[in-house]
C-alpha cells in the first residue's frame, strides 16, 4: 500500500515540478536583464616621470639562476666557432662577435641585424650532443625580444632535419611555427635553453626586434655539449 | 617689388614653412604621459562642462579652454572620437602664432629682423617639437610673444587699446601655467636695468615715458579679469581663484626640490649648443645661440641717430640673460621649459643677422655670412624634421624626455585587435595595475573602452580568472601571476626605455585569436 502512495505521489509530483521549475525558469528569461554597472577606480593623475637615458644593469626579476646539470665531459663548442646570418652586413659589430666570449653589455660588443625576422647561425663543424644553450641578446637595458626560437639541424640550409628547441613565438608573426615558450626580460645571465643533449651541427637563433627597437642584437651565444663518438 | 613688399613675401613664406613644419605626421609621436595626462584632464570640460584648476597638477587652465573650439570642430563633445591630431593643432596653432606675432615688433627690430627671427622660429628644432607636445608651454611663449609685442605696442602709441591688450596676454600667461611668474620678473627686471642703462646714454630721450594711471589701470583691470574668468571656471568654482595663488607654494618646493627631474644649470644651454647620446647624430642649435649674442652685443653699441631706438633690443637682452639664469638656477628641468628664455635668443639671432648683414658691405664678408648662416639654417630644418620625424621618440633626440616607445603602440594594437574577438567588444573588462607613473598614457589610448579599472596594488584588484585582459608593471607582474593560476599568456611591451609593461590575457580570447590569425 504504502509503495503505491509512493509511486502515485512521485507520477503526480514530478509533471508538477517539471512544469513548476519550467515556470520559474522562463520568469528568469522573462525579466529584463541590464548591464551590471562597476565602478572602477580611474587612473591617478601624476607629474612628469622620471627621464632615463643611460643603461641600467640591475637585474630586472626573478631570482637567481640555480645549477644547471650536465654530463661530465661536457664542454664550451661554441667559442670561435664560424657564424653566418641573415643580414650578411650587420648595421653595427661583426658576426663573429656572436661566439667570441666577450659577453660584456656595452657599446662594441654586439652585432646589430636589420629590422624583422632576422638569424644568426653557428657552425660547430661537426655535429655534437648538445645539452644547453646560453643567449644574451642585448643586457644593457631592460628588453624582451620578440620571436625569439632556437633551431639545430646538421643541414646548414634548415631544410632536413630541423628541431625547434626554444620558440617563444607565441602568435606565430615569424611565420615558424606557434611557441609554447614564454618571453623573457634580457638580464646579464643570458637564457639558458635546455637542449637535452640533441645531436646536430648547426644552430639557428632567429628574433624579430625587440621591446626598445625594430632591431635585433646578439652579445654572445655559447653552446654547451659533447663530441659524438 | 620694393624691399618691404619681398620681406612681406618672405614672411608669408617663413609662417607657412612654419606651419608644414608642425602639422606633418603630427599623429607619428606616441602620446606622452603628460599629454594623455592634459588630454585625460580636457575629458571632463568637453563632456561634461566642467572643469576645476588643480593646484598641484596641470597647470592653467587656458590649454583647455582653447582646446574646445578644435574638439567642437573634430569630433563634437565626444572624448573617445577626439584624436591625437586634434589636440595637437592647439599647440601648432598658436607656435604658427608665435611668428606671426614678431610682425608686430618689425619698428623694434626692423622688418628683417622680424623675418629672420620668423625663419629661425619656424625651423628651430625645439621650437618645432614642443609646438607639436600637447601641454602648456607653447601657449605660454605665444601669450608672452603676445604681452611683449602689445607693451611695445602701446609704448609707441599709447593707445587704451594696446593697454588692454598687454593686460591681456599678461592674464593669459598667468592662466596658463604658474611659471610664468619667471617671465613677469625677468621683464620686470628687464624693464628696470633698460631704463638705468639708456638713461646714462646719449639717447636718453628715446625712454619711452611712464603709462598713465588710467592706462595702467585698464592694463591691471584687463589681466586680473582674464585670470578670474578662467581660473574660477567662469564662476563656476570660486575656488579656483584662491588655488592659483595657493599654487605659487606647491610650484616653490617643487623648484628646490627637484626628485629625478633635478639637473645642472648648465643643462638647458648644452642642450641647446651640442648634445649627442649614444650612437645616435648630433644635435645643435648653436647658430642661434652665437647670432643672439651677435644680436645682444649690438643692441650696446654706441647708436648714431639715424638707427631706431634701441630700448626694445635692450630690453630683449636684458629679458633673456635674467630667464635664462633663473631657469638655469632651478633645479627643476624639462627641456621644454627652456622655450619662454630661449624665444629672447631666437629674436637677439633675427636682429645679429641683420646686423652682420650691415655692419659691412664687402662682398667677401657678405658671401661668408650669407653660407654660414644659410647652411646653418639648412641644418636646423634637417634636425628639425629628424627630431619630429625619424627621431621623434628615439630617446637619442635631446627634446625626447620621459617619452612614451613606439613599442607601447604594439600593447594599443594587440588591445584593440582582442576586444574586437571579444563578446563585450569595447566593454570587455581590462584592469590595469601599476604605479600612477607607469600608467600613463593608457587612459588616453583606452579611452573608447567602457569597462577599464586602475589599481596600484595587486590585492585591491578582486578576481582575475575571468578577467579578459590585466595590464600590469613589472614589480606586480610577480606578485599576479600567481592569481592567475595559469589562465592567462603572457606579452611584455616597452612604456618608456627601461620600463616594461607586461599584458596578460585570458588563454580562451588567446585561442580565439590565434584561430582567427590562422585564418587570415
Amino acid at each position: 500500500m504504502t509503495k503505491k502512495i509512493f509511486l502515485i505521489a512521485l507520477v503526480i509530483s514530478v509533471p508538477v515540478l517539471f512544469t513548476l521549475g519550467k515556470e520559474m525558469d522562463s520568469q528568469d528569461n522573462d525579466q529584463e536583464k541590464v548591464v551590471l554597472e562597476l565602478k572602477l577606480p580611474k587612473p591617478m593623475f601624476v607629474g612628469t616621470p622620471r627621464n632615463i637615458r643611460t643603461s641600467n644593469l640591475e637585474r630586472i626579476t626573478g631570482k637567481k639562476r640555480g645549477p644547471f646539470l650536465v654530463p661530465k665531459g661536457t664542454e664550451l663548442l661554441s667559442f670561435n666557432k664560424p657564424v653566418t646570418g641573415s643580414d650578411p652586413e650587420p648595421v653595427i659589430g661583426e658576426m663573429e662577435f656572436v661566439t667570441d666570449g666577450e659577453k660584456s653589455g656595452e657599446e662594441g660588443y654586439f652585432v646589430e641585424l636589420g629590422p624583422g625576422v632576422q638569424y644568426v647561425q653557428i657552425d660547430l663543424e661537426s655535429s655534437h650532443h648538445l645539452y644547453a644553450i646560453l643567449i644574451w641578446h642585448y643586457h644593457s637595458q631592460a628588453r624582451v625580444y620578440r620571436d625569439v626560437i632556437v633551431q639545430v639541424s646538421d643541414d646548414a640550409d634548415f631544410i632536413t632535419g630541423v628541431k625547434t628547441l626554444f620558440n617563444n613565438d607565441h602568435d606565430n608573426s615569424s611565420g615558424l611555427g606557434v611557441g609554447k615558450e614564454k618571453e623573457y626580460i634580457e638580464v646579464n645571465e643570458g637564457r639558458l635553453i635546455d637542449t637535452r643533449g640533441v645531436t646536430a651541427r648547426y644552430i639557428r637563433f632567429y628574433s624579430r626586434g625587440n621591446t626598445a627597437n625594430d632591431m635585433n642584437h646578439y652579445v654572445e651565444v655559447e653552446v654547451f655539449g659533447t663530441p659524438v663518438k | 617689388m620694393n624691399k618691404k613688399a619681398a620681406c612681406c613675401w618672405l614672411f608669408l613664406l617663413v609662417v607657412l614653412g612654419g606651419l608644414l613644419f608642425r602639422l606633418i605626421q603630427l599623429d607619428l609621436r606616441p602620446m606622452h604621459h603628460d599629454e594623455a595626462n592634459q588630454a585625460v584632464k580636457f575629458s571632463r570640460l568637453l563632456e561634461q562642462g566642467e572643469y576645476h584648476y588643480d593646484r598641484t597638477e596641470h597647470h592653467g587652465p587656458s590649454l583647455y579652454y582653447l582646446s574646445l573650439p578644435f574638439a567642437w570642430i573634430a569630433s563634437g563633445t565626444s572624448f573617445s572620437a577626439l584624436t591625437e591630431v586634434t589636440l595637437r593643432l592647439v599647440p601648432v596653432i598658436f607656435g604658427v602664432g608665435i611668428i606671426l606675432l614678431f610682425l608686430l615688433l618689425k619698428h623694434s627690430l626692423s622688418l628683417e629682423a622680424a623675418v629672420f627671427s620668423g625663419l629661425f622660429a619656424a625651423v628651430s628644432p625645439a621650437l618645432v617639437f614642443y609646438s607639436r607636445f600637447y601641454i602648456q608651454e607653447t601657449l605660454l611663449v605665444f601669450f608672452l610673444m603676445g604681452a611683449i609685442a602689445s607693451g611695445w605696442q602701446y609704448l609707441q602709441k599709447r593707445s587704451l587699446a594696446w593697454a588692454a591688450s598687454t593686460g591681456f596676454f599678461c592674464g593669459m600667461m598667468f592662466t596658463t601655467k604658474e611659471t610664468c611668474i619667471v617671465a613677469f620678473g625677468a621683464m620686470f627686471s628687464a624693464l628696470l636695468l633698460t631704463h638705468f642703462s639708456l638713461k646714462k646714454s646719449f639717447r636718453s630721450d628715446d625712454m619711452p615715458r611712464m603709462p598713465q594711471a588710467s592706462h595702467l589701470l585698464v592694463f591691471l583691470g584687463t589681466g586680473v579679469l582674464v585670470s578670474l574668468l578662467l581660473y574660477s571656471s567662469f564662476f563656476q568654482n570660486p575656488k579656483g581663484i584662491l588655488d592659483s595663488v595657493l599654487a605659487f607654494g606647491t610650484y616653490f618646493s617643487r623648484a628646490g626640490d627637484a626628485g629625478f627631474h633635478s639637473h645642472p644649470w648648465y643643462y638647458y644651454l648644452k642642450m641647446l649648443a651640442f648634445s649627442q647620446y649614444g650612437n645616435g647624430p648630433f644635435w645643435s642649435e648653436a647658430l642661434i645661440l652665437v647670432l643672439a649674442v651677435v644680436g645682444g652685443f649690438a643692441a650696446f653699441r654706441p647708436l648714431s641717430n639715424g638707427e631706431p631706438s634701441p630700448f626694445f633690443l635692450r630690453f630683449i637682452t636684458f629679458y633673456t640673460l635674467f630667464a635664462t639664469a633663473v631657469y638655469s638656477f632651478i633645479p627643476y628641468k624639462t627641456p621644454w621649459n627652456m622655450l619662454p628664455f630661449y624665444i629672447g635668443f631666437i629674436l637677439l639671432a633675427g636682429y645679429g643677422t641683420v646686423f652682420l648683414f650691415t655692419t659691412s658691405k664687402k662682398l667677401i664678408f657678405r658671401t661668408i655670412v650669407i653660407l654660414v648662416i644659410g647652411s646653418g639654417l639648412f641644418h636646423l630644418g634637417m634636425q628639425s624634421y629628424s627630431a619630429n620625424i625619424t627621431f621623434c621618440a628615439d630617446s637619442r633626440n635631446p627634446y625626447v624626455y620621459s617619452q612614451t616607445s613606439p613599442d607601447f603602440m604594439h600593447l594599443v594594437k594587440r588591445i584593440n585587435d582582442l576586444a574586437l574577438l571579444h563578446p563585450d567588444q569595447d566593454q570587455m573588462l581590462i584592469k590595469v595595475i601599476t604605479q600612477p607613473d607607469e600608467a600613463w598614457p593608457l587612459p588616453w589610448y583606452l579611452r573608447s573602452f567602457g569597462r577599464v579599472g586602475y589599481w596600484q596594488e595587486v590585492e585591491g584588484a578582486g578576481e582575475f580568472t575571468d578577467v579578459p585582459l590585466i595590464v600590469s608593471s613589472l614589480d606586480k607582474t610577480f606578485r599576479l601571476q600567481p592569481a592567475l593560476e595559469g589562465n592567462h599568456i603572457l606579452e611584455y611591451y616597452e612604456l618608456r626605455p627601461e620600463v616594461l609593461l607586461a599584458l596578460h590575457i585570458e588563454r580562451s580570447l588567446w585561442d580565439i585569436f590565434l584561430k582567427k590569425q590562422s585564418e587570415k
